[in-house]
């Protein structure tokens, strides 16, 4: 019998049972979109934190803070340890000393009230010196309008393209060489006491899009190190971004063991790269449990096509009978039965592939319009959007996966039906 | 002399019906020549269509050799069984055809077990479903069709690989006594224009008394022959 014909015979069985064969292919579909849609969300999330960590980290450079490591609460205070150890500004002056450090740059980092005219937000305010900062950072800490004032002695103000534009759609919070309340709570003494700061915008960077992990970030209001220091009333630095020589390896692991010699221990430094790859397995091992889930609905899905097969196997116990008396090999029966389920998957896979991808354009357009980007502001205001993406692994993948699911749940009845005796299948009522 | 297209030889089938071994079967011996019209008569229970199922390649005797063309079948497996099964024609007592394929379909579907390409189906099932005067019904499901329409497809679809032999269970058995009398003049028709070799059973005894010849069965062997 010629494979056509095996096919065309396969696809009239199917139609003649459409809503059972609808139904069995829904349990593919939404298995297989269940995959696509898990994954091409988490690939898409991962590609927008990977590039954007890339964007604001330079890969040369190196954070020290106290401490265990660089957390994901972006933006936070990294304060005191167990120890007591603190990191100070001045320390940088170890640092530089350090073989293959090219410079280095204490960063103090607090949330305050930013004030302009009748509104006001809570802000990032991080003190940095302008000249170092935009030395490492050359390609982000870079002024859109004004100039970054490199030794600033009056309390001028840079801040990010979010805190000038907070809605990216012309209505402006603070414009160049406006005045910016800054309103920062010390509550570390008794009784806490309000500290204010009022600067001019200098500059206002270009937009980044990216998050903050020791780079710029465009949600934040940079004042020199100097008026930080006095207005936050402590030389305590969160962390110290260190510039290397080169990003080689070696370098980064060199520079990172005597940065920890330096401070006995106390400290933490923790490269781009390190970064990365903790958050490329942190990502590899949510998809694994993501697809895992799915798998378990396709792995329900087949058990539905086995249950069908072996149901249509008993309605057609004579149709087979006749097949194999009017010379059918049994081989033939089997093929025509798998064939069944081929159709079957591959219909169900590729719609599948299809609505999942559509379902995270969904799911993604929902989560974008009211969800919680880091920080606590939404996705748009910290510049992060996820698109998904749909790799041709995952596209394969879950089309070559959706027609396993269905051949190997129909090999058994498959198989029943092709040992099937010519006499007896006749027989059958 | 050349060999018989059918021989049975000492030919025994016991089934086993819960528990209890039933001989449907034991020792028959029969001689089909090229060209003979066979009619097996019997009352139900004889081992009539047992013997048939022997002799179209669809079940194997628990004692004795059936031959066809002077092959052993004991000696084929699976497949050239199913080769075998191609090139005899089986006409089933329920008509056996499958419902969701037109007459035509069902012609076709042996034809394109055989491996002919569509083209060639396509045409051949027509002239078929001609001959069994069926030319108008063509495209109608067996739904659609009378006892007597069915049957006559069933013949056609036999017919379609240019078998060896014709095997007919009860050919006039669901069928209305005209109707049957077309079938049986379609069946001599057949046996004496186109020298088709045909084995029928029955309890009809018109068609015994057209037959060649007519042998009866009673509990699994023959008991007499008679050669009209």
């Amino acid at each position: 019998m010629k494979t056509t014909d095996v096919f065309s015979f396969a696809f009239g069985a199917i139609r003649l049972r459409k809503l059972r064969a609808g139904l069995t292919t829904l349990g593919i579909v939404i298995g297989i979109a269940a995959i696509v849609a898990l994954l091409s969300i988490s690939q898409g999330l991962q590609d927008s934190i990977t590039v954007q960590l890339q964007t604001g980290f330079a890969t040369d450079t190196l954070i020290v803070s106290t401490g265990g490591g660089l957390g994901f609460g972006l933006g936070g205070s990294i304060g005191l340890t167990d120890s007591g150890f603190v990191l100070l500004v001045n320390d940088t002056q170890i640092i530089d000393e350090i073989e293959n450090v090219s410079m280095s740059v204490a960063i103090i980092q607090k949330a305050c009230y930013v004030k302009s005219g009748q509104r006001d937000f809570v802000r990032s305010v991080v003190g940095v010196d302008f000249d170092k900062y935009s030395q490492i950072y050359s390609s982000t800490f870079e002024a859109e309008s004004g100039e970054i004032p490199p030794n600033p002695e009056n309390e001028t103000v840079v801040i990010g393209k979010r805190v000038s534009d907070p809605w990216d759609n012309g209505t402006m919070f603070v414009s160049i060489n406006e005045d910016i309340n800054i309103l920062w709570t010390n509550a570390t003494v008794r009784p806490p006491k309000n500290e204010t700061y009022v600067g001019s915008v200098a500059a206002i960077l270009k937009e980044i899009g990216a998050l903050n992990v020791g780079g710029p970030s465009d949600s934040s209001v940079y004042i020199p190190i100097a008026q930080a220091q006095k207005l936050f009333g402590t030389d305590q630095c969160d962390m110290i971004v260190v510039k290397l020589e080169n990003d080689n390896e070696a370098t980064i692991q060199g520079v990172s063991a005597a940065i920890k010699t330096a401070f006995s221990g106390q400290v933490s430094a923790t490269s781009s790269t390190a970064v990365l790859n903790i958050l490329s397995n942190v990502f590899s091992t949510i998809e694994l449990f993501l697809a895992g889930i799915a798998a378990i609905s396709l792995l329900v899905a087949g058990i539905g096509i086995m249950n069908i097969m072996i149901v249509s196997l008993m309605e057609r116990t004579r149709e087979i009978g006749i097949l194999k008396a009017l010379g059918m090999k049994s081989r033939t029966v089997l093929v025509i039965f798998l064939c069944e389920a081929i159709i079957i998957g591959l219909m169900g896979a590729s719609i599948g592939v299809v609505s999942g991808w559509g379902l995270a354009h969904v799911v993604v357009r929902v989560l974008g319009g009211s969800g919680i980007g880091p920080g606590g502001q939404n996705m748009r205001a910290s510049g992060m959007t996820i698109s998904p993406v749909l790799t041709p692994t995952v596209f394969v993948g879950a089309l070559v996966f959706g027609l396993i699911v269905s051949i190997v749940f129909a090999l058994y009845p498959a198989w029943r039906a092709s040992r099937l005796k010519p006499v007896e299948a006749l027989r059958y009522e | 002399m050349a060999n018989p297209v059918i021989e049975t030889i000492n030919v025994g089938r016991t089934y086993l019906l819960g528990k209890v071994p039933v001989d449907a079967l034991r020792g028959v011996n029969l001689r089909v020549e090229k060209g003979d019209f066979l009619a097996v008569l019997g009352p139900s229970g004889s081992g009539k269509s047992t013997l048939l199922n022997m002799i179209g390649a669809l079940d194997k005797p628990t004692t004795g050799r059936v031959s066809i063309d002077g092959i052993d079948l004991s000696t084929l497996n699976d497949n050239a069984l199913a080769d075998l099964r191609q090139k005899i024609g089986f006409v089933f007592q329920f008509f056996n055809l499958i419902p969701r394929l037109t007459a035509k379909g069902n012609v076709e579907l042996t034809l394109s077990i055989a491996g002919l390409s569509r083209a060639e189906r396509g045409k051949h099932a027509t002239y078929l479903l001609e001959t069994v005067g069926l030319k108008e019904r063509v495209n109608h499901k067996p739904a659609e069709l009378s006892g007597g329409e069915r049957q006559r497809v069933a013949i056609a679809r036999a017919l379609a690989n240019n078998p060896k032999f014709l095997l007919m269970d009860e050919p006039t058995g669901n069928i209305d006594s005209t109707t049957a009398e077309e079938i049986l003049d379609l069946v001599k028709r057949l046996n004496e224009d186109k020298g088709v070799t045909i084995v029928v059973v029955t309890h009809d005894q018109r068609i015994a008394s057209q037959a060649r010849r007519a042998v009866q069965m009673l509990d699994g062997l023959i008991v007499r022959e008679k050669v009209n």
